[in-house]
């Protein structure tokens, strides 16, 4: 591996791996799998597997009996059901709107814009990408306050921004600006793959231009949207920072997250983060068959 | 397709209204960050440089750069030669499994934090290993190693095969092959996705606080300030991060020419 002549030794070891594909392979993949499936994966199982232990609710011990009784409570307690129910809703809806505020901006960007100004609308938004996220939440808690910037905005026309009350619409605005550049990325990398010869075949053949967007650039362009959603939707579902900061909501993570500490129930904290965890694999699942992990 | 007039000016507008969207949150942290008033009411009663003062005079803070710069540091290291290890596998090699490698390697970033902190914090603490500096490095390069992974992925996609071939056919071993071609292939991917990872491990807050054993990298300093004494202070350290941040991000980007994707150039 030297840059003048390597040792006799390390030419020998070079043939005799040359010969032999499979234990290049192995020599490559054993440290990268041997973290990500050993360390990784092994940590989720046991997870897991703590998911299926109780607290003893007198001495706060682990009790180490398998039963599904965490999953039971989860189940059939209102507050956890309700809390599961807005997480994944208000996932959605962020999703939503960022594919609707992105795709245009990243039409413009890669169908419409010179390559100059291509280059520094791609730096635009990727720059505050990861510009700090607990300063944007922050910023948002400063916009949105009842003293705040949007309400002086909004006071001469008699109109008021989201209160504290208003958690939900808070915090829908807050995760859509927080994972916008995640979904005008991958789109606009999309949308500029797209052949140029493609949509003038379309127009040839006497689409209008709409036609041409709904029947030839939509669905070329749908695997970069599920592909942007992916983070959208994973990064507002296991978020309990922002609920925590802006309003006083409840998510998943937020019940997840009191439940780890010392006076916390560690196992059922477990068996509640399993929610999503199956929820984004089962997204990472059809996600792939859409071809979207070819567009991150 | 260009579209119509109407359309481009639409389009245009819909452009400038998203850019506005993005960036009026963090002008609205700038100008916060000379407010006089510890109160972040509007308007604004007066201008001062005192926050600046008392956050730079911050013990506190100095110390949580130097944290959050050797988390970071490690973290890459780590990522840089487990993602290149896995691209090239992924790349070059026909194998079993090798589709589930993306699967795998993308799991990380993908999970919700909260899920891979807990995981690892369980699994660090039933093996009895303290919580430290080091399973802060490895919390975040476990998520970082997507970031190198797809940057080198990309480029080794794009570069062919037989360059390699070429170069052991005239008599390189495998070493060699490596050092003077693909190599130099992938430098400017690597470096890219080096930065990147940098730069999301030195925001990462969820799976630090996990493995976190009191170490205070920047975000979690933030995050004491706002939970305890929310001040213009919080302000004048997010500007300062903010412009930091963007060195890595902004070098990255140029790296991977104008296409940059989300998580490295692929074209």
């Amino acid at each position: 591996m030297t840059a003048t002549g390597p040792p006799a030794r390390g030419r020998r070891l070079a043939a005799w791996l040359y010969a032999r594909p499979r234990v290049q392979l192995g020599a490559l993949l054993s440290a990268p799998l041997g973290w990500l499936v050993v360390a990784y994966l092994g940590s989720l199982a046991i997870l897991f597997v703590n998911s299926f232990w109780q607290v003893d609710p007198f001495t706060r011990n682990i009790v180490y009996e398998p039963s599904l009784e965490n999953y039971g409570r989860l189940l059939g307690t209102e507050v956890f059901r309700n809390v599961t129910v807005r997480t994944l809703a208000i996932a959605a809806a962020v999703t939503i709107t960022d594919a609707l505020i992105a795709f245009p901006i990243a039409y413009y960007m890669a169908r419409v814009a010179s390559p100059r100004v291509r280059g520094w609308l791609v730096v635009a938004v990727l720059l505050p990408l990861w510009s700090s996220y607990l300063v944007k939440v922050f910023a948002w808690r400063i916009i949105l306050q009842d003293n705040g910037p949007l309400n002086a905005l909004l006071a001469p026309f008699g109109l008021q921004g989201p209160g504290v009350t208003d958690g939900e619409i808070r915090l829908w605005i807050t995760f859509s600006y927080l994972w916008l550049p995640y979904m005008i990325l991958p789109i606009f990398a999309g949308l500029e793959r797209i052949p140029g010869s493609l949509l003038e075949a379309s127009g040839d053949l006497g689409a209008r231009s709409w036609q041409t967007l709904r029947r030839v650039i939509l669905p070329l362009a749908f695997p970069a949207v599920v592909a942007g959603s992916i983070f959208t939707f994973s990064l507002t579902m296991g978020d309990y920072i922002a609920p925590n900061q802006l309003s006083s909501v409840q998510f998943i993570g937020n019940v997840v997250q009191a439940n780890v500490g010392i006076a916390g129930d560690l196992p059922f904290a477990a068996a509640f983060a399993t929610v999503p965890v199956f929820v984004m694999i089962v997204y990472l699942f059809v996600a792939r068959r859409l071809g979207a992990f070819e567009s991150l | 397709m260009r579209g119509s007039t109407v359309t481009r000016i639409a389009l245009r507008l819909a452009t400038i209204g998203v850019l506005a969207f993005i960036y009026v949150p963090l002008a609205t942290i700038l100008i916060y960050a000379f407010s006089e008033a510890r109160a972040l009411a509007w308007p604004i009663a007066g201008f001062t440089l005192d926050w600046w003062g008392r956050a730079l005079a911050d013990p506190g803070f100095w110390a949580a750069m130097g944290t959050s710069l050797q988390a970071a540091a490690g973290a890459t290291a780590i990522a840089l030669v487990l993602g290149t290890l896995a691209a090239l596998a992924v790349q070059r090699y026909r194998f079993f499994g090798r589709e589930a490698i993306s699967f795998v390697v993308i799991l990380p970033i993908a999970l919700p934090g909260i899920v891979t902190g807990m995981a690892l914090n369980a699994t660090f603490t039933s093996l009895g290993f303290g919580l430290s500096m080091f399973t802060i490095i490895v919390g975040h390069a476990t998520f970082c190693v997507v970031l190198v992974y797809n940057n080198v992925i990309a480029r080794l996609r794009r570069s062919s095969r037989s360059i390699e071939e070429a170069s052991m056919d005239l008599g390189a071993d495998t070493w060699q092959t490596f050092r003077y071609v693909t190599f130099p292939v992938v430098r400017t991917a690597l470096l890219a996705g080096g930065l990147l990872a940098f730069a999301l491990s030195f925001d990462e807050v969820i799976v630090t606080t996990f493995t976190t054993g009191g170490q205070r990298t920047v975000p979690i300093y933030i995050l004491n300030l706002l939970q305890r004494d929310p001040s213009p202070v919080v302000n004048v350290v997010a500007v300062i991060v903010i412009a930091l941040s963007t060195v890595p991000v902004y070098i990255a980007t140029r790296l991977t020419g104008d296409s940059g994707s989300l998580t490295g150039g692929r074209t």
